[in-house]
């Protein structure tokens, strides 16, 4: 076995492992720790995938950034333990489980017996630019890209007014009367 | 002696598979739990596996594009945690819990 297979398979056993006990554990906060460790190791593949200034946006995005707001609100609601942490309903959750099984059987096959992948190899291989570049990158989201990252910086400060607006209001949806 | 090959030779099937497992696994969060910030969490978790693909459909026809994508799902993903976890602190100021069947007494 050579040692990328090894690699991956170590990555992917880690992936699949810490977001099972993202939707296994009954106590929050440790979901949000194992949700912590899956943002690492995605950020471990994307290495693997040569898509190095990815790995480290997503490690300082959500490794950094994502997961401090949600373990900060989890300390501002101090939960420490949880009465109901998975719906009710023998047959209802079965057929939740069932469904979700189903789909994931359907996106799987979907992907063997279409076999989408084994032609572009080529068209990478005769890629000039080395990959895991920089350059690349800037050119495509700086020229060609560059009115949605605009629209996507509006966004955000729209976002970040709303957000203080929602946080700060005494009334609105939920007021005491 | 059985084929080995599918353990030795890693190609973008492989990711895409992981991807999709990461997805289904985010799925039956949205599903089964009641707890509202970890909703939030399987909702990351499938934009994760979006990310995933793409980053693996950009490393297999050599171009970028898929990774700008992913920039931009990302920033969507910090806007919409963001503005989820508002709300939960609003529902939970009324409330003082954060199970989603308070969200059937929303009014206007």
């Amino acid at each position: 076995m050579t040692a990328d297979a090894f690699l991956f398979w170590f990555l992917a056993a880690l992936t699949i492992v810490s977001a099972l006990s993202v939707v296994l554990m009954t106590n929050p906060i440790y979901s949000a720790l194992s949700l912590a460790m899956t943002m690492v190791s995605v950020a471990a593949i994307f290495v693997t995938l040569q898509a190095y200034f990815l790995a480290g946006v997503q490690i300082i995005v959500y490794a950094g950034a994502v997961m401090v707001l949600f373990v900060m609100v989890l300390m501002l609601f101090d939960l420490k333990h949880e009465l109901q942490a998975f719906t009710r309903g023998r047959f209802s959750g079965a057929f939740k489980i069932a469904s979700i099984g189903s789909l994931a059987g359907l996106l799987v096959g979907a992907m063997y017996t279409a076999n989408v992948l084994t032609v572009p190899e080529a068209a990478s291989v005769a890629n000039t630019t080395p990959k895991g570049a920089i350059t690349p990158l800037a050119e495509e989201l700086f020229l060609r890209n560059v009115f949605g990252f605009e629209a996507l910086g509006v966004l955000l400060l729209v976002i970040a007014v709303g957000t203080v607006a929602l946080s700060r209001s005494k009334g609105g949806t939920h007021a005491r009367h | 002696m059985p084929d080995i090959s599918i353990l030795t030779t890693i190609t973008p099937n492989h990711y895409l598979v992981l991807s999709a497992c990461l997805f289904m696994i985010g799925v039956a969060g949205v599903l089964l739990r009641r707890n509202l910030i970890v909703l939030f969490m399987s909702i990351e978790l499938m934009l994760n596996a979006v990310n995933l693909s793409f980053v693996t459909f950009s490393h297999s026809f050599g171009k970028v594009d898929g990774q700008v994508m992913v920039f931009f799902v990302m920033t969507i993903a910090a806007a919409e945690a963001a503005v989820g976890l508002a709300l939960a602190v609003s529902i939970f100021k009324r409330f003082k819990e954060v199970n989603i069947r308070f969200f059937e007494h929303l009014k206007g």
